[in-house]
C-alpha cells in the first residue's frame, strides 16, 4: 500500500510539476500573441504604408521621372526621394485616385542603340522579350487655391492596387470611370504580352 | 609729306572705326527695341486657365487625361505667351480680368503598344486627336484648332500627351486670333 502511495504522490507531484511548465508556456505565449496584438494595432494607428515608385510627373515641387519612396505619413501622401525633403499631399485634399497598367520597354537608350545596331533584325527578337509591366497610380489634388493637381506614378506590378486600397480606406474616393480605363489599360498591356 | 600721308589714313581709319560702332550701335538699339516689343506689348496682358481634359465618350485612362493637363500647363508657361497660367478650380482666376479659357476634347484616340513599335516599326502608334478651344468668359470662342499628338517609333504611350501638349501650345503661338474686346490698358489684342 505504501509503496503504491508512493508512487501515485511520486507521479503525481510529477503531473504537476508538467502542468505549471504548461500553463506557464501558455500565459508565455498568450502575453507574446497579445503583444503583437497591440504593435499591429499601434502600427495601424501611425500608418506607415510605403512603396518605391518612380514619380512620371505632376507631384508637388518634385522632378519628373524621379525614383523615390511614395509613403502614407499619417494624413499625408509623400513621396520622398533619397537625401532629399519630402513633398507631400493632405490626404484630404486628394479627391481622385486611379490605378492602370502599362507596358514598356526596358533598357532605356543604350538597349535602343544596341537594338537598332545589332544586324538581322535581332533587335526587334529582343524587343520582343525586353518589356515590363508595371502599374500607374494617378492623384488628383486640390492645393490651397482650389487649383486642381494632377500626379502620375510608376509602380511594380501588383503594388498598385493595395496603395489605392489604402487611400480609399482613408476616405479618398476612387476614380468613377477607373473600371473600364482600368480594363483598357489591361487590355493594352495584355496584347503587349502576346 | 609722308606726315601728312599718315594723318590721312588715321583720320580714315578714325573714320572707319567710328562708323562701324555707330551702326553697331544702331542694330543693338533696334534689337531691344525688338525684344521689348516682344515682352511688354498685349501678349503679357492676357490670363489663360487651362480646364481639365474632357475625353468625351473615349475610354481615356486617368493618367492621360492627368498628363495632357500638366503637360499643357508647363508648356503654357514655357511660351510665356500668357501672363499667368490658372489651373482648373483656382480661386485666383476668378479675380483676374484678362481671362481667357483653354478648353480640351478628345476627339480621337488610338491606344498604342511600345512594344509593337519596337517590334514592327510600322505598327503600335499611339496616337491622340484633340479639339483645343480658347474662349472668353462669356463663351465667345476666339481659337478653335484640332491638334494631333502621336507617339510613332520611340518613347513610352504618355510621350503623346507630352508632344500634344506642345502643339497646342506651338499652334495657340502661331495663330493670330482676335482679342475679345480689351479693357482700356490693352492696346492690340493680337497673339
Amino acid at each position: 500500500m505504501n509503496r503504491v502511495f508512493f508512487l501515485w504522490t511520486r507521479s503525481n507531484r510529477h503531473f504537476n510539476g508538467n502542468a505549471v511548465l504548461g500553463l506557464c508556456a501558455l500565459l508565455f505565449c498568450s502575453s507574446f500573441g497579445l503583444l503583437a496584438q497591440s504593435n499591429a494595432t499601434s502600427l495601424n494607428a501611425n500608418a506607415s504604408f510605403s512603396v518605391r515608385v518612380t514619380h512620371l510627373l505632376g507631384f508637388e515641387d518634385t522632378k519628373s521621372n524621379c525614383n523615390g519612396t511614395l509613403s502614407i505619413q499619417g494624413d499625408a501622401l509623400q513621396f520622398q526621394q533619397a537625401g532629399r525633403p519630402g513633398a507631400q499631399v493632405n490626404i484630404a485634399s486628394i479627391r481622385d485616385v486611379s490605378v492602370g497598367a502599362e507596358g514598356k520597354q526596358i533598357g532605356g537608350l543604350p538597349m535602343k542603340l544596341g537594338k537598332t545596331a545589332a544586324p538581322y533584325g535581332a533587335g526587334r527578337v529582343v524587343s520582343l522579350f525586353a518589356h515590363k509591366d508595371y502599374d500607374t497610380l494617378t492623384v488628383e489634388y486640390v492645393d490651397s487655391d482650389g487649383g486642381i493637381h494632377g500626379a502620375i506614378f510608376q509602380l511594380n506590378k501588383g503594388q498598385g492596387e493595395p496603395l489605392r486600397n489604402e487611400l480609399v480606406a482613408r476616405g479618398v474616393s476612387p476614380s468613377p470611370f477607373e473600371g473600364s480605363a482600368t480594363k483598357q489599360s489591361v487590355a493594352e498591356a495584355a496584347h503587349e504580352n502576346k | 609729306m609722308k606726315t601728312s600721308k599718315q594723318n590721312v589714313w588715321t583720320v580714315c581709319v578714325a573714320a572707319i572705326v567710328m562708323i562701324m560702332f555707330a551702326s553697331q550701335g544702331q542694330l543693338f538699339g533696334q534689337t531691344a527695341a525688338v525684344k521689348s516689343g516682344e515682352t511688354s506689348g498685349s501678349e503679357t496682358q492676357w490670363c489663360v486657365k487651362v480646364e481639365r481634359v474632357d475625353s468625351a465618350n473615349f475610354d481615356l485612362a486617368s493618367s492621360f487625361q492627368v498628363a495632357i493637363y500638366e503637360n499643357l500647363l508647363e508648356e503654357l508657361n514655357k511660351t510665356r505667351q500668357f501672363k499667368q497660367v490658372f489651373r482648373d478650380g483656382d480661386l485666383k482666376a476668378t479675380e483676374t480680368s484678362n481671362l481667357l479659357v483653354l478648353k480640351t476634347t478628345v476627339v480621337k484616340y488610338t491606344p498604342g503598344s511600345e512594344t509593337r513599335r519596337a517590334v514592327t516599326t510600322i505598327s503600335g502608334a499611339t496616337k491622340l486627336k484633340v479639339r483645343s478651344e480658347l474662349l472668353t468668359p462669356d463663351g465667345k470662342v476666339v481659337f478653335e484648332r484640332a491638334v494631333n499628338g502621336d507617339v510613332r517609333f520611340f518613347g513610352s504611350n504618355l510621350r503623346a500627351t507630352h508632344n500634344l501638349a506642345r502643339n497646342i501650345a506651338k499652334a495657340l503661338k502661331k495663330s493670330s486670333w482676335s482679342a475679345p474686346e480689351q479693357p482700356s490698358s490693352l492696346d492690340a489684342g493680337q497673339l
